[in-house]
């Protein structure tokens, strides 16, 4: 009864629907933009990737016609009416009735399934999985009349938005604003004098573009675009998790610097980042670039598991490089499908399957290491290789050594070993051999390769280590004896018996006569490597090179900088899927590869990092470059064309102009050949770009969120902006580029972590006033004036910060010693000009921060402040040393203090910390 | 133009994106918020023994294990499993301390903690929580952000999220550590992870500036620092009529706090000013950074409605590699360091009228094994005893939470838990049930999905409920 009845509503309301068709012709329901809203607001909580309640699932259209629960399918494409899926909208039973125990669907709802169902259950591929193509330029109503009024493209897109809501853009900023604005956009900070000074006497149309080229070619603008990109790519100047300790990556940082000043291509930058290791002949440049993902952090805690956090390491590479290069919240599918993009589970571990062979394995000193060697190493370096490349044979063993004596490739680690007897993980950081000590290494392979090279350190002398193959039973294939070490970390080299070969189980043997009782410890081994013959090692030529080789595969000077390489291929790992995402329970293996839907000619043969990059820069991929014209635009006007940087997927923002994104990715690829700097240009050349960032009512109103861009927006500068535009204003901005992390002032007793016994040592000299970059990043204590203003700990990657407003972003300019410095030398600077009256002084001040002349209303409160300033001090030397002795300068100035009050004033000031 | 005429005008902003999923009011977001039901609790102190404190010398009292002290650990308890530091067969350790029944209620209590026997009718002993991390960054990360990774937000976090702040003059979450150090999972275990930083845990220091830059630059003086803030604020009200950007609004309201705060918080971090019982009944040292001053403040921090104050003690870990993290040395002096505090705040709160409104949650990150540790193989010098994540105490007060009961139980040699078994997410659970959420619905939408404290887990633990 009940059922006829509804089918009896439907069948109305289909008919209804039918008629209206007839007569009014609609479009076809949009599945991407009607469908798919609904069924991820309403449906796929309960029938998506994760659960598929009575066996319904509405992800994937083959799971959402396939049969349910009940035996058929919900979905009957073309037949809405006997579809279940519908049916169960309209179901009188509530305990029936979808979505279960929620609120019905609206009529309207309701409506477009049905329609949608009726027109075939159509799906369609999200925007942002369907390759970018050249959008033709807006041409609607009045605009077409006045094409010609536009110079910049971006432009028209952005127009034929605002006619949807009646607005128009603003007028053109005050060049003086713009000279700013455009300054910290590029640059981070304001421009140099003489550049700032040159656009504003130039009164040509050109001006405004020569201003921007002029600033594209300071370094300063590498600096500025590498501070993004450390958020990016977590770079810290320690390995994080508890013990935290000191890492050296900084090389990586500077690669960044240099990077982008030559404007190194896209797709070339995020090739090398990712595998400049696979590209044939790398080079230290090349290795160092990979360091992108070693960035990731490094667990020393004792107790841990290694290839947990090795794990961890590969599982962070992935999420990174999907949600910071490709806009995609990846990290969903480890435990399951996702539960709202086309992406199953073992897509994920297909795709950790690229990042999963690299050699690093959470070991304490972070190997492989690319070691950049100094002084006499240097040309010890140079002369060593030159010798070898004339000795040996072939190009594999020429290869074999470049690799060895750059970054220790391929060691093995002895944090492997097992079936450990009297021997022990110690710490879980490196293999300890007792007295009578057994430890097994597993699969090694020896073809080709003639003599052994061990890393170890021993307290006893008379140790004696014989190594065997397959059991301890064999003969051993080579033995040593070793004595008790000094001073670190040594070398021994050991000779393997002659016709030894292939690939086999190597068992440690160790003991020492001086060992009394079995606890007693004997050798700490770190690593090992088995090397081929290493020629004329008969006579004094061959002995003088083998000590320089030994010389520098020990050499504690080098600097060391974590890269990516490769297992060789005995060494190669398996992926397995993990079931909900834990580690410890594997299921499939599997091969690397894509999601099924990327379907582009490079992602069918797509096997490791290099080939993976190919298919990333490939220009029929969809998201690497829509994602980072995205975080351009972001970076530019505070908000991205989608504002879910991390997520270009069905769940991110909708876009506010897609067609606009598509025609700048599009642009960045085929126009500018995936140039940052012309696409940056691009956009900071438009109308749109250069507007005023005032606000009318009108605008206010209609589109409170500046979503339309009928004005400049007004953000807030970054932690990085902030303190680096102080030191310009102040003139204290060292230019030094480059080298280790600096530690400028701090406040006492910031670090203290446990375990680690490193302090904050204060930098000297214009290390203190170096831009905020360089600053040292502690992963469990980052610099506390950077997280005030939303810096993070770069942990993870962060994609984009939010930007709050609070009081202790107020606290931090007011009271930190570094600003309050820097207000004394400000106000020091312009007291020096003796033939300015105070109000000048005041004026003069204010200019340097804001780039604008100050109004008399302003001079007028801040003369009041200075005034009032002096009246307070009175005579009180007492407290004018107090204030003044905070910074560098000890004089006891009345009017300098008084006037430090002021300048302190003028750093806070909205109009100085926000790009108008 | 006057402030308070400002507030209408700041409603039409949002900071946060219009995402209507993440409920975060720009003008004020840390604007007091009603929770989802009426709770029972208004604020919680977390006191949390880093390093994880020995449940078998204090809470869970094991007269077999006694018995067994020095034998051979089965192998049926260690086939399979994983320990930090215990490689091959350890040897059984008995409880190093003495355990006495106290109360009405009776419940056990080792002579470690003389003091905490006063108010043990006060509290809810869990006696078999779970976990599942046994490395010391992992699971107080778990205990406090619900994963054992980076990057999610902590408890206080969510809770300043979900209910605001009452007292727009401090701040809504504050973090207070001792022991020397901060605890192994860093600042992160206090950090907003994903939610606006205006959540995060702010750190107040015992020693040097209570919050840091909350000091003016020397000879700077109340009145100077007014008229300064007047004269930015002045400024700022002109270029809000040149732009009328909503924002400058916000910034201006936000340097009136930060004038109040500079008031505020020296006012309550100051405790020289408590009586003399005072800092007799708890210890209290002024101007040492110690456990018992950490305790006197948080009381005053809940006093004035501070929802969430976090105390790390840094110095449980008791291993038994050197006299301070032995079982009958540095375990002992942490207990006497902490016992008489722990017991003096509960006492004052109570005397007070403020422990029915205040939830008071101890414990560590995990527990440690009934086994002598063997570190690499080899039997440890002084009496120590690995992490354990199986089995471990942790108990409650306040807050709506039943006093003199214990709950959940462990086998005879306290390694597996046998009946009430609790995970930490169910206690995460039943702090934010006692706050007034429902753990389940208090939500955040991250990276295309709603994020909640508890994970996919979690299950009040309703028998302590009182």
């Amino acid at each position: 009864m009940l059922k006829s009845k509804y089918t009896l509503a439907i069948t109305g309301l289909l008919l209804i629907t039918g008629v209206y068709l007839i007569f009014f012709t609609r479009k076809p329901v949009n599945y991407s933009t009607d469908v798919k809203p609904i069924i991820n607001q309403k449906c796929i909580s309960c029938h998506g990737g994760v659960k598929k309640k009575g066996g319904f699932s509405l992800l994937f259209r083959d799971e959402a016609l396939a049969a349910t629960a009940s035996g058929k399918p919900a979905i009957i494409p073309g037949d809405a009416a006997n579809s279940d899926m519908i049916k169960r909208l309209y179901h009188d039973d509530p305990e029936e009735r979808m979505p279960y125990r929620e609120e019905p669907l609206s009529k309207e709802e309701k409506d477009i399934l049905t329609r949608w169902i009726d027109e075939g259950a159509r799906f369609e591929t999200h925007w942002s999985y369907l390759p970018v193509s050249k959008p033709a330029l807006p041409k609607s109503g009045l605009l077409s009349l006045f094409s010609s009024k536009y110079n910049n493209d971006i432009d028209r897109f952005i127009d034929e938005k605002l006619e949807e809501i009646d607005l128009k853009r603003a007028d053109e900023a005050d060049k003086r604003t713009l000279l700013r604005r455009v300054s910290l956009d590029l640059i981070g900070m304001p421009a140099p004098d003489s550049i700032a000074k040159q656009f504003l006497k130039d009164e040509s149309p050109a001006a405004y573009s020569k201003l921007v080229d002029n600033l594209l070619a300071l370094p300063a603008y590498g600096e500025r675009w590498t501070a993004l990109w450390m958020d990016l790519a977590r770079y810290a100047d320690t390995k994080g998790y508890e013990r935290d300790y000191i890492r050296s990556i900084w090389r990586y940082r500077d690669w960044l610097i240099k990077a982008f000043n030559q404007d190194m291509p896209y797709n070339q930058f995020i090739t090398e980042q990712i595998a400049g290791d696979l590209l044939p002949g790398a080079t230290d440049e090349q290795l160092i670039a990979t360091a992108f993902h070693r960035n990731t952090m490094t667990n020393d805690e004792g107790g841990t598991d290694n290839e947990e956090f090795r794990i961890a390491a590969v599982i962070d590479r992935v999420n990174t490089t999907w949600e910071t290069l490709m806009g995609t919240s990846f990290a969903c599918v480890q435990c399951h499908s996702h539960p709202y993009d086309p992406f199953k589970h073992e897509d994920y571990y297909r795709f950790m399957a690229y990042f999963n062979n690299s050699r690093d394995e959470d070991t304490y000193d972070e190997y492989p290491l690319l070691r950049e060697f100094r002084n006499k190493s240097a040309l010890q370096f140079d002369s060593l290789t030159n010798w070898l490349s004339t000795k040996l044979t072939t190009n594999e063993h020429k290869q074999f050594y470049n690799q060895l004596i750059r970054t220790g490739h391929a060691c093995v680690n002895s944090i492997q070993a097992d079936s450990l007897v009297n021997a022990a993980l110690e710490d879980t950081k490196f293999l300890r051999l007792r007295k009578s000590a057994v430890a097994r290494f597993k699969q090694m392979d020896f073809n080709g390769y003639k003599e052994l090279i061990i890393r170890f350190r021993s307290p006893v002398d008379k140790g004696r280590l014989t190594i065997h193959a397959d059991s301890l039973q064999t003969v051993p294939i080579a033995t040593a004896q070793l004595s008790k070490t000094k001073g670190g970390w040594q070398l021994i080299s050991i000779p393997v018996s002659a016709n030894f070969s292939g690939v086999h189980d190597l068992f440690f043997s160790y003991s020492s006569p001086l060992l009394k009782d079995v606890n007693d410890n004997g050798i700490v081994i770190d690593w090992f490597t088995a090397i081929p013959a290493f020629p004329d090692k008969e006579n004094a030529t061959g002995k003088y090179y083998y000590a320089l080789f030994t010389g520098l595969l020990n050499d504690p000077e080098a600097e060391r900088t974590p890269v990516m390489l490769d297992n060789p291929s005995y060494m190669k790992r398996k992926t397995y899927v993990f079931e909900r995402g834990n580690w410890l329970l594997k299921t499939n293996e599997v091969e690397p590869g894509l999601p099924e839907i990327f379907t582009q000619e490079t992602a069918k043969k797509t096997r490791n990092r290099l080939e993976l990059t190919r298919w990333m820069t490939d220009k029929n991929n969809p998201l690497t470059a829509r994602t980072m014209v995205n975080r351009l635009w972001e970076q530019l006007f505070g908000q991205g064309l989608v504002e879910t940087l991390e997520d270009l997927g069905s769940q991110g923002a909708t876009p506010s102009h897609k067609d606009l994104l598509d025609f700048l990715s599009y642009n960045f690829m085929d126009e500018d050949n995936w140039s940052i700097k012309k696409t940056l240009k691009r956009i900071v050349t438009s109308e749109t770009y250069k507007q005023s960032s005032v606000v009318s009512k009108d605008a206010m109103k209609k589109d409170p969120l500046n979503k339309f861009y009928a004005r400049a927006p007004r953000v807030r500068l970054s932690a990085e902006q902030i303190r680096d535009q102080a030191l310009v204003i102040c003139g204290t901005l060292s230019n030094k580029m480059y080298g280790p992390s600096v530690m400028p002032y701090q406040p006492e007793g910031i670090w203290k972590s446990p375990y680690d016994e490193r302090k904050w040592v204060q930098s000297q000299g214009e290390d203190q006033y170096r831009r905020s970059i360089y600053t040292y990043w502690k992963r469990t204590s980052p610099y506390p004036s950077m997280v005030n203003f939303d810096g993070t700990a770069r942990e993870v990657c962060l994609t984009r910060r939010i930007r709050t407003n609070t009081p202790l972003q107020a606290l931090t300019i007011l009271n930190d010693s570094t600003y309050w410095d820097l207000s004394v030398k400000l106000a020091k600077g312009i007291m020096e000009d003796k033939n300015a009256d105070i109000r000048q002084k005041i004026s003069k001040a204010y200019e340097m921060a804001t780039g604008q002349p100050i109004t008399s209303q302003k001079v007028i409160v801040l003369d009041d402040l200075y005034t009032q300033s002096l009246k307070k001090l009175g005579n009180d030397q007492e407290r004018i040393k107090k204030m003044m002795s905070d910074s560098l300068y000890k004089k006891e100035d009345r009017q300098l203090a008084a006037m430090s009050m002021v300048t302190n004033a003028i750093l806070n000031l909205d109009e100085v910390i926000t790009k108008n | 133009m006057g402030l308070m005429a400002l507030g209408s005008l700041m409603d039409s902003c949002n900071l946060f994106g219009d995402d209507p999923a993440n409920q975060v009011n720009s003008k004020n977001p840390l604007q007091p918020k009603a929770p989802h039901f009426q709770g029972k609790a208004k604020s919680v102190i977390f006191l949390h023994m880093a390093g994880a404190p020995s449940q078998l010398e204090m809470f869970d009292y094991k007269p077999e294990l006694q018995k067994m002290d020095g034998l051979d650990c089965p192998d049926s308890f260690i086939q399979g499993k994983k320990f930090a530091f215990i490689r091959g067969v350890p040897k059984l350790l008995g409880p190093q301390a003495n355990f006495k029944q106290y109360g009405e209620s009776g419940l056990w209590l080792s002579d470690n903690l003389p003091h905490f026997s006063q108010v043990i009718d006060d509290v809810s002993i869990l006696k078999a929580v779970n976990t599942d991390q046994f490395n010391h960054a992992p699971a107080q990360l778990l205990m406090h952000c619900g994963t054992a990774r980076l990057g999610r937000p902590s408890m206080g976090s969510w809770v300043t999220y979900g209910l605001g702040s009452e007292n727009s003059n401090l701040p809504g979450f504050v973090v207070l550590t001792s022991g020397g150090r901060n605890p192994d999972s860093g600042k992160s275990v206090w950090g907003s992870g994903f939610l606006p930083s205006v959540y995060q845990g702010v750190q107040c220091r015992s020693e040097g500036d209570p919050v840091l830059f909350l000091k003016d630059p020397n000879g700077f003086d109340r009145d100077m620092r007014k008229s300064s803030i007047e004269a930015i604020n002045k400024i700022n009200e002109l270029a809000y009529n040149e732009y009328q950007d909503p924002e400058i609004l916000s910034r201006i309201a936000q340097y009136e706090m930060a004038f109040k705060m500079q008031i505020a918080v020296p006012d309550v971090m100051n405790i020289a000013d408590e009586p003399a019982y005072i800092h007799e009944m708890y210890g209290t040292e002024p101007g040492k950074e110690s456990f018992a001053n950490n305790a006197l403040l948080a009381r005053k921090l809940v006093e004035k409605g501070v929802r969430f104050v976090q105390l790390f003690d840094w110095g449980w870990d008791s291993h038994g590699t050197d006299p301070g993290t032995a079982l009958d040395q540095g375990f002992i002096t942490k207990c006497r360091q902490t016992d008489k505090t722990i017991t003096a705040l509960l006492l004052d709160l109570k005397q007070r009228g403020l422990l029915d409104e205040t939830l008071v949650v101890w414990g560590g990150e995990f527990g440690r094994t009934p086994m002598q540790e063997n570190r690499d193989g080899k039997q440890n010098y002084f009496k120590g005893r690995d992490h354990h994540a199986d089995a471990f105490s942790m108990w409650m007060a306040g807050g709506g939470i039943k006093g003199g009961f214990s709950y959940g139980e462990t086998d005879p040699i306290g390694y597996n838990a046998i009946d009430g078994k609790v995970s930490v997410y169910d206690i995460q659970a039943t702090i934010l049930k006692q706050l007034g959420f429902d753990h389940e619905q208090l939500t955040y939408q991250f990276q295309g999905r709603d994020f909640r404290l508890t994970d996919v887990f979690g299950k009040v633990i309703d028998p302590i409920i009182a």
